[in-house]
């Protein structure tokens, strides 16, 4: 029987996560319960340190949990293994960084290319191409990272996180490195596709005005929804 | 070409990322592919060099030998029944060799050389040409025989004694002219001279000389190639039976140039293997810093949904282009070796020859490559599968388990074990290989204790907070132990350093201590008994008497141990020197002087019983022989039973007269024999006008400088330690690599704390002399820790190994003290010196 609520497709459950420094174990998340429902988008809001990052990574697989559970579609993923987990980002999850995480090596088509690439289902270009081309980098397809401005390097980062059709996309403070103009280009951009992809969408941010957009809004205090 | 590309990327990911991830990042592996690149082209350069001249041995052995058959004897002539037997079956050629002085009338400085003299018959050569260059024909076939007091010279002795074509030279009793240079003898090879240059004669010409008397050192030699193409080796050593004749044949001939390029090639490709072994820490070095600037990529390629297999695979596949990058032109050169050389092969030491490529060296070469490649790089390697994509976000700290590190840890002993194999194979000797890999093993682990050991007490101990020296301990251990890959990078390229500098410092010492103290000035070989007392007279007037020691010598073969023929006696490999050849013996009622009993008694003075003998302690080990065992000797084609009466230490290094078999006074004196002597005098002018009148007054009597001989010795020495040190150095400057990577990645950090201090009030000044002192400190470490290991290890080794006495020269340690230091922390500030000048708000605006 489904523990979960048909439209849900992230379910947290006393989530709690503890991070070691060199002196202390500090704990960022204290018992996170939340259910994100397909196809919308939600906002993670809060102040520096209120562990926002921490939960928008621990959705994506890429943050390990103390203790609790969390489910994608009634799976377990708090219990996969490293790999495991490699797989469920591969198929379920796009992620959008801050700082872009482009590959300097490769061009703006090669880093779009690359999740299909890993999960062995790049086939040609073309659908590459295309995303390129409806984030506006036609003429940027051959490019490398350090030829691009800081908002085209995110658009390619968000036409890479959209490649593998995730359901869900997590966006990390995207505009944290963006001026005022560029922030609300790729905003726009990032929810004009997250409605044509069908996807759900994560959006990690302290900007209300971008808060605004979404579906839903939580806010978190030191490791705690409000 | 595009469309073959695309088929290889498309099907392989792994390789289209490699290729991808690989673009623009060969600079940074310039001293890996080098380090890769030395290692493979010496061993498949001299392997193949090696492989073409034992083919061309194997394939010319009739022309090499010259002959089907060799018989030799030594001292004696060929006895007669054999003699005529062999001339009535077949084609005969009568070669004497010898070893003595020749002196060019030309020159009043280096005018005296010693040779080894070759006189044949009118049939020599029974295969091939001799080819000469003489004054006014050029390189001509030449029938030596119709020479009467002409001689053939090398170019070696050419130039040794600046003579030319035309002129004149004393040998034993004749003046003979240089008729023309050696450049092709045929039978050269077989015949390898250890000594001096050849002179050839004909026989007539040797006889002049007056050289050839009873007791001196002569090898007669005949070639023969029977009628019967049928005849076998077992019939002609029935032949010989009792005789002190032996033979050699096409098939069975071992001889000291086959000895000699199975040693050669065996020590250069030991030093090929142990280039690539050192080497091997700096492509662990070049791997560790290439993964430290590569650690966002990885975090993020896994946080795109990469597995930790799919990781290691592209990175592994990266190195793998960068060792073939290394390992195919290293390889195509050294298998062009033999090719580049082999005009120069052709024309000295074989009448043709046609160079090729075999496949044993390349196999070898690539497998040692590949496998030492991979031995350095598959530790670094499996650190992909620590790192988390959570890096992107924030460093973790979190202990990773890694599933893998137990598939990992036996690919490690399985890559040990092929390279163990390997090398029991190149060598042919497991224990060598042993040492090899125990002492290298033993090597980095003493280095890896020292290291830790320095760096728990850096963590433990605590000073003032707030304090300069707090702030530099805690940027060494703090910063994730970086400054821990800086220290173990250079330690490894400078203890060796250190450890090759005591070895030499401590060498010299030695052979300057012995020259000066303990060895003589010079040898004299080939005296008869008659002339002795002479010389006793000429050395009572000029060194003094105490000064000139002379002692009976015959050469002879030992043919059974307790009643066993030698060709059937499993002996240490080490020993088996002793019984391949003649062997010097002496006699003596009288201990020799440098020598200490290890086990029995020295016989009485006055002893005239059954034939003793003293053995050399370490040989009797090797032959597993001791006291009340039979040893039978072949002297001068008389059969000698002896038993081992005492075994003693012969002291090599002292460089007096030592002798392995000591016999007892017997009737083997009354034999035709010479004598060896040394002499010495403090007053070198002394010293050689005593040689000058001797070897002058002496024909037959040469000398050899003890001086020109450690010269050569210290020579080859010397490039040894050349190619060590240049080994050291490329070892050393991967810590480089290391250093700048780390640099570069720590410079972030660095950033932010210029910022922090400059905020805090902090002036640049000060700043810098906090990196100085933390650089300076991790300098010095470094030092420390080398010098502790190279003093650790060159005291074992030369200990144990050397037997020579730990010397410490203090004014080079401390400048290999105080380099490293120097360099890390001008390199250090050099790279990091424009961070000074960044504006504080901007680093920490744009701060994570």
């Amino acid at each position: 029987m489904s523990i979960m609520n048909q439209n849900t497709i992230i379910k947290l459950e006393n989530v709690f996560v503890n991070l070691k420094s060199n002196i202390e174990t500090i704990e960022v998340l204290k018992g996170i319960n939340l259910n994100i429902l397909a196809n919308k988008s939600i906002c993670i809001m809060g102040h520096s340190g209120a562990g926002k990052s921490t939960l928008a990574m621990t959705i994506a697989g890429l943050e390990n949990i103390t203790k609790g559970k969390i489910f994608y579609k009634d799976q377990p993923i708090h219990d996969l293994k490293e790999d495991d987990l490699a797989d469920y980002r591969a198929k379920n999850v796009g992620i959008i960084f801050q700082s872009f995480n482009l590959l300097p090596s490769m061009t703006a088509l090669e880093n779009v290319n690359l999740p299909l690439e890993i999960s062995g289902n790049f086939i040609d270009d073309r659908q590459s191409i295309k995303l390129l081309e409806s984030v506006g980098l036609e003429n940027r397809i051959n490019h490398y990272p350090h030829e691009l401005s800081g908002g085209e390097q995110q658009r390619v980062a968000i036409a890479r996180s959209l490649i593998s059709s995730p359901e869900i996309i997590i966006a990390d403070e995207p505009t944290g490195n963006l001026d005022k103009k560029n922030s609300e280009a790729v905003i726009k951009l990032i929810f004009e596709l997250q409605k044509n992809h069908n996807s759900t969408l994560i959006l990690v941010t302290h900007d209300k005005s971008i808060a605004n957009f979404c579906d839903e809004i939580i806010t978190l205090d030191n490791g705690l929804i409000l | 070409m595009s469309g073959f590309k695309n088929i290889i990327f498309r099907k392989n990911l792994f390789l289209k990322l490699s290729v991808m991830e690989l673009r623009g990042s060969f600079n940074e592996f310039k001293i890996v592919i080098t380090s890769i690149f030395i290692g493979v082209f010496i061993i498949t350069g001299v392997g193949s060099l090696s492989k073409n001249l034992q083919y061309e041995i194997d394939n010319k052995r009739s022309e090499l030998l010259g002959g089907t058959y060799e018989f030799s004897t030594t001292y004696q002539e060929f006895p007669k029944e054999i003699k005529n037997w062999l001339e009535q079956n077949g084609k005969v050629s009568q070669i004497v060799e010898m070893r003595t002085m020749l002196s060019s009338k030309k020159n009043s400085l280096n005018k005296r050389r010693i040779v080894e003299l070759k006189a044949v018959d009118k049939n020599w050569p029974l295969i091939g040409n001799l080819k000469v260059e003489t004054e006014n024909s050029g390189l001509i076939s030449t029938n030596i025989n119709e020479k009467i007091n002409e001689i053939f010279v090398d170019e070696g002795l050419k130039n040794q004694l600046n003579i030319s074509v035309g002129d004149i030279v004393k040998l034993g009793k004749i003046e003979a002219e240089v008729k023309g240079i050696i450049k092709q003898e045929p039978d050269r090879i077989f015949s390898f001279a250890n000594f001096g240059s050849r002179v050839l004669m004909s026989s007539q010409t040797l006889k002049n000389t007056g050289l050839v008397i009873p007791g001196s050192l002569v090898k007669y030699k005949i070639k023969f190639i029977p009628n019967n193409k049928k005849l076998e080796l077992s019939f002609l050593n029935k032949l010989i039976e009792g005789t002190n004749v032996s033979i050699k044949n096409i098939k069975n001939s071992t001889n000291n140039f086959n000895t000699f390029i199975e040693r050669t090639t065996l020590f250069i490709s030991l030093v090929g293997l142990i280039t690539l072994l050192i080497s091997g820490v700096g492509i662990s070095n070049g791997v560790k810093g290439y993964l430290i600037k590569k650690i966002k990529n990885i975090a993020i390629i896994k946080s795109l949904g990469a597995k930790n297999n799919q990781v290691f695979k592209i990175y592994l596949l990266q190195m793998f282009s960068v060792f073939l990058i290394g390992i195919i032109p290293a390889v195509i050169l050294g298998i062009s070796t033999p090719f580049l050389f082999s005009p120069l092969i052709g024309e000295t030491l074989f009448s043709s020859f046609q160079a090729k490529v075999f496949f044993e060296p390349i196999f070898i070469s690539c497998s040692y490559g590949f496998i030492v490649c991979l031995l350095f790089t598959i530790i670094p390697l499996s650190k992909t599968y620590e790192i988390k994509p959570i890096h992107l976000i924030r460093v973790s700290r979190d202990k990773i388990h890694n599933e893998h590190s137990n598939k990992i840890k036996i690919f490690i002993i399985f890559l040990i074990c092929c390279l163990c194999f390997l090398t029991v194979n190149l060598t042919s000797d497991i224990k060598l290989a042993f040492y090899i890999f125990i002492s290298l093993f033993i090597s980095l682990t003493i280095l890896t204790l020292f290291t830790n050991f320095f760096f728990i007490i850096f963590k433990k101990i605590r000073f003032k907070i707030g304090s300069l020296l707090e702030t530099i301990r805690r940027s060494i251990v703090d910063r994730n132990m970086f400054s821990k890959s800086i220290v173990i990078s250079f330690s490894i390229g400078l203890s060796l350093l250190v450890t090759l500098n005591i070895i030499q410092e401590s060498l010299d010492k030695k052979i300057y201590d012995t020259i000066n103290q303990e060895a003589p000035d010079y040898f004299f070989i080939d005296i008869q008994p008659s002339q002795i007392e002479e010389i006793n007279k000429i050395a009572i007037n000029s060194i003094g008497s105490n000064n000139f020691n002379a002692q009976p010598m015959l050469r002879g073969r030992i043919t059974k141990l307790n009643n066993v023929n030698v060709e059937k006696l499993k002996v240490d490999k080490d020993v088996q020197w002793v019984l391949k050849r003649d062997r010097a013996f002496t006699w003596s009622n009288v201990k020799p002087q440098n020598n200490k009993l290890i086990t029995g008694q020295w016989w009485e003075p006055d002893y005239k019983g059954p034939l003793l003998v003293s053995i050399g302690n370490k040989i009797a080990k090797g032959l597993n022989v001791k006291i009340g065992d039979k040893i039978e000797f072949n002297i001068l084609g008389r059969n000698f039973e002896a038993t081992i009466h005492n075994t003693r230490e012969i002291v090599w290094e002292s460089m007096g007269i030592n002798f392995i078999f000591v016999l007892s006074d017997s009737i083997i004196k009354n034999a035709p024999h010479t004598l060896i002597a040394t002499s010495k005098n403090k007053n070198k002018v002394t010293s050689s006008e005593f040689v000058e009148k001797v070897v002058s007054e002496f024909s037959n009597i040469s000398s050899i400088s003890i001086e020109e001989s450690y010269k050569t010795i210290k020579s080859l020495l010397k490039l040894l330690i050349i190619i060590i040190n240049t080994i050291a150095f490329v070892t050393l400057f991967s810590g480089v690599i290391v250093l700048s990577t780390i640099l570069d990645v720590s410079k972030k950090d660095k950033l932010y704390e210029v910022a922090i201090f400059k905020i805090l009030g902090s002036k640049p000044k000060k700043i810098i002399l906090l990196w100085f002192y933390e650089y300076m400190t991790i300098g010095l470490l470094s030092s420390l820790i080398s010098i502790l290991i190279g003093c650790l290890v060159s005291f074992i080794l030369l200990n144990y190994l050397f037997n020579v006495e730990f010397y410490l020269n203090y004014l080079t340690l401390v400048i290999l003290l105080l380099i490293l230091p120097i360099f890390i922390t001008i390199f250090s500030l050099f790279k990091m010196l424009k961070l000074i000048y960044s504006k504080p708000l901007n680093v920490l605006r744009s701060h994570y």
